[in-house]
């Protein structure tokens, strides 16, 4: 049983959907298991090591996580109401639609 | 062997979490993918993360069940049972490297430097973070005020 191959697992599912999926719920879901799999290697790195200060650090890392996943909800919430959709492929085509109309304006 | 178990479960419930159709049994799945993390933690001593990340689970889990919805599409088809079975199947098989190898050799030549001496002989690293969070709170929050002002033109 070794925690750091468990974290290079995850970490590979987590870029596999990343690059694979085209929901922004799937893109933030994958971004979620990367910071899973980085959070699992710190947890396991310092505990093996016994030093009890490492899980403090863990906390922070926690927090920035937790704030960088709260903006990506927001801006993620804002988009599909912006473009009624949750697709990449199609907001992206709605983009470029806009950006057709600016210029022959 | 629980550990084995919990392993098992929690690339199981990540691969569901990421290729389920259905977006509130993907962030269920989601959820679990968080309580196996946080029982793991709690197994390999380090309680204290594990309380933290079940805390944090939460609220982000409560968060996406709420716009979950919102930022999927609906669903048009279901999730098919062979679909279902076979992510399981890919779970179990991914889990296999990390129940039966070990590169154990090479981290505890890591950890014999002292790990925890190296992160906190930093001084300020915690500052920076915490200035790292608020950054990024405050971008959010500038982010949100710009988009809702240009909307009520």
């Amino acid at each position: 049983m070794d925690f750091v191959i468990l974290s290079l697992v995850v970490l590979g599912i987590g870029i596999y959907g990343l690059l694979t999926n085209r929901n922004l719920l799937k893109v933030f879901i994958s971004i979620e298991l990367i910071a899973i799999a980085a959070t699992l290697n710190f947890v396991t790195l310092t505990s093996s090591a016994g030093v009890g200060l490492g899980q403090a650090y863990l906390v922070l890392a926690f927090s920035t996580d937790t704030a960088v996943s709260a903006v990506i909800l927001g801006l993620l919430v804002i988009v599909s109401r912006r473009y009624g959709t949750g697709d990449i492929s199609q907001i992206l085509k709605v983009v470029g639609k806009e950006e057709g109309e600016d210029e022959e304006q | 062997m629980i550990l084995e178990i919990l392993t098992i479960g929690l690339i199981i419930s990540a691969c569901l979490a990421l290729f389920l159709d259905d977006a509130v049994y993907s962030v269920a799945a989601l959820a679990a993918t968080f309580l196996f993390t946080a029982l793991i933690y709690a197994l390999d001593g380090a309680v204290f993360a594990a309380i933290f990340q079940f805390a944090v689970g939460v609220g982000t889990l409560t968060i996406l069940f709420l716009s979950g919805e919102l930022l999927s599409e609906r669903a048009v088809k279901k999730t098919s049972s062979s679909k279902a079975f076979g992510l399981i199947g890919a779970g179990v098989v991914l889990s296999l490297p990390a129940l039966f190898l070990s590169i154990s050799g090479a981290t505890s030549a890591g950890v014999s430097i002292n790990f925890g001496d190296a992160l906190w002989s930093l001084n300020g690293m915690d500052v920076i973070l915490q200035g790292l969070v608020i950054l990024t709170v405050a971008l959010g929050i500038v982010i949100v005020l710009y988009e809702r002002r240009n909307s009520g033109k």
